[in-house]
């Protein structure tokens, strides 16, 4: 199980993951501006926006704690291309699969957002103090749904590994059926995960000024900005990889297409609600998520379990 | 201008986040500011963002003559954005002090603090003269060489009606 230099920076690794991480950035906008009646930014914005930060001034403030202002960005990068290996994305497998490589995806998936609390923490601004007590607040909010409801179409499929599952629930497509409620839970999940808006808490402009990222600039900032694109691939990956894993078998060019179409139906899901929505405060969002999405989440898991000892095909 | 340099520019051109700040204006020029960057005139397919903290934003948008007050303000203000970055001094207090010039407790304008890279008259500004006077300081970036723009006057004041005597 050794990867080469080649798939870990070329494909599927960095910079396939960050183009594609872009160009879904830029679809997130354009629907997001038609949504407002906008005509929206040019197909190029995104890697606009990235050479730009790219070849600004780095600064550093004196206050912060440099070592950990420097590295919570690569963390943060590093974890998430390192999650997408183990994700399903098409042609049946994922670059690695071993049994429980679901639980390791979602722990690898905690990381960008403990290593942006780390980021704001050590930035020692008062607004970026705020913003990361709010990441791991918000993180404690939707974490717990999320997890129960990835790992309950497992009970079904009997594996808890990512490819395991796409596999399983392809070959029974009906069952994916039962998951609907799981789908829901994830979607809302997901706002929480990529502090979109209804959940743009933690970087709320217009409270905090910038949230978590308030103090970086210039590479630093791109790079943040980079795992956040990648991050919504990677996650949209797995909640299609779970929920939606109709043509996962097929390879090549054809499911590669049906990759990209899957990604860009949650996309479009997630900025039809940033569109809708306003944002909430810190304690109703918490309050929403323990009240409502958890125990949806909790009814999903019952449902996965029931039909399991019904169908005899679970644990 | 090698290739990466003409990438670099292309991509400032493209891509300028802007940060607003009010030096003292009447509000007038603010509400105007604000008017343009509302989806009627789109400014994001420009690619410019309205920006929270000075760390992000390239361009500072400036409404308002400098007040004495809030002059050290403006320049930490500017002092913490990262290189390279640009000022617009918007409204006609914010390129000369406009009404308030000789007030006790005004400076004049913007450009009595921090350089000004474009100034945008107007009482208050229409968000066009905004989104043009933005264009244009971009295009410059482009063609640093080229002569700049004549102002357009438009119902230029008679010579015996000179403004401050
Ligand atoms: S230019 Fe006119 S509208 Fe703008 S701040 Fe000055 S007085 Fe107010």
């Amino acid at each position: 199980m050794s990867v080469s230099l080649f798939e870990m920076i070329v494909f599927p690794g960095f910079i396939f993951l960050g183009v594609m991480g872009m160009l879904f950035e830029y679809l997130d906008r354009i629907v997001y501006a038609r949504l407002q009646n906008r005509k929206g930014p040019p197909w190029f914005q995104p890697f606009a926006d990235f050479i730009k930060m790219g070849s600004k001034e780095d600064i550093i403030p004196r206050e912060a704690d440099s070592g950990m202002f420097v590295l919570s960005p690569l963390l943060a990068v590093t974890a998430v291309v390192v999650s997408a290996f183990y994700i399903p994305m098409w042609g049946g497998k994922a670059l690695f699969s071993f049994f429980g490589d679901a639980v390791v995806v979602i722990y690898l998936l905690t990381i960008p957002t403990v290593a942006y609390f780390f980021a704001g923490w050590y930035s020692t601004s008062l607004y970026s103090t705020v913003g990361a007590v709010r990441t791991l607040t918000q993180l404690f909010a939707y974490e717990v749904p999320l997890f129960l409801v990835i790992l309950a179409p497992g009970i079904l499929a009997n594996t808890w590994s990512l490819s395991g599952m796409a596999e399983f629930y392809s070959q029974n497509p009906l069952l994916c059926v039962t998951n609907v409620v799981g789908f829901m839970v994830a979607i809302v999940a997901l706002q929480g995960k990529l502090e979109r808006t209804p959940f743009d808490i933690p970087e709320a402009k217009t409270e905090i000024v910038g949230g978590t990222f308030t103090e970086y600039s210039g590479r630093l900032l791109a790079f943040l900005k980079l795992t956040h694109s990648v991050k919504t691939v990677v996650v949209a990956a797995l909640v299609s990889a779970v929920f939606l894993p109709f043509g996962v078998e097929i390879g090549g060019v054809l499911g590669f297409a049906i990759f990209i179409v899957k990604i860009a139906v949650i996309v479009c899901i997630l900025s039809a609600f940033k569109a809708a929505l306003a944002r909430i405060r810190i304690e109703q969002m918490v309050d929403f998520c323990w009240r409502y999405v958890a125990p949806a989440a909790i009814f999903q898991l019952l449902i996965s379990m029931v039909l399991g000892a019904l169908t005899g095909c679970g644990v | 201008m090698g290739i990466v340099n003409k990438l670099v520019t292309w991509s400032r051109v493209k891509s300028p986040w802007i940060l607003h700040f009010n030096t003292g204006a009447c509000n007038a020029c603010d509400i105007e500011v604000v008017a343009s960057i509302t989806p009627r005139y789109d400014v994001e397919r420009f690619g410019l963002l309205l920006k929270g903290t000075p760390r992000h934003a390239d361009v500072l948008v400036c409404s308002g003559p400098l007040t004495r007050q809030i002059e050290s303000r403006l320049v930490r203000i500017y002092e913490q954005m990262a290189h390279p970055k640009f000022v617009v001094a918007v409204g006609t207090c914010a390129c000369s002090g406009g009404v308030f010039n000789g007030c006790y407790n005004i400076k004049g304008g913007i450009d009595s603090a921090i350089p000004v890279s474009a100034y945008i008259p107007g009482c208050p500004v229409r968000p066009e003269a905004i989104i043009d006077g933005v264009v244009k300081l971009l295009g410059s970036l482009q063609n640093p060489t080229e002569a700049p723009a004549t102002p357009i006057v438009i119902n230029p004041p008679e010579e015996s009606e000179e403004l401050h005597g």
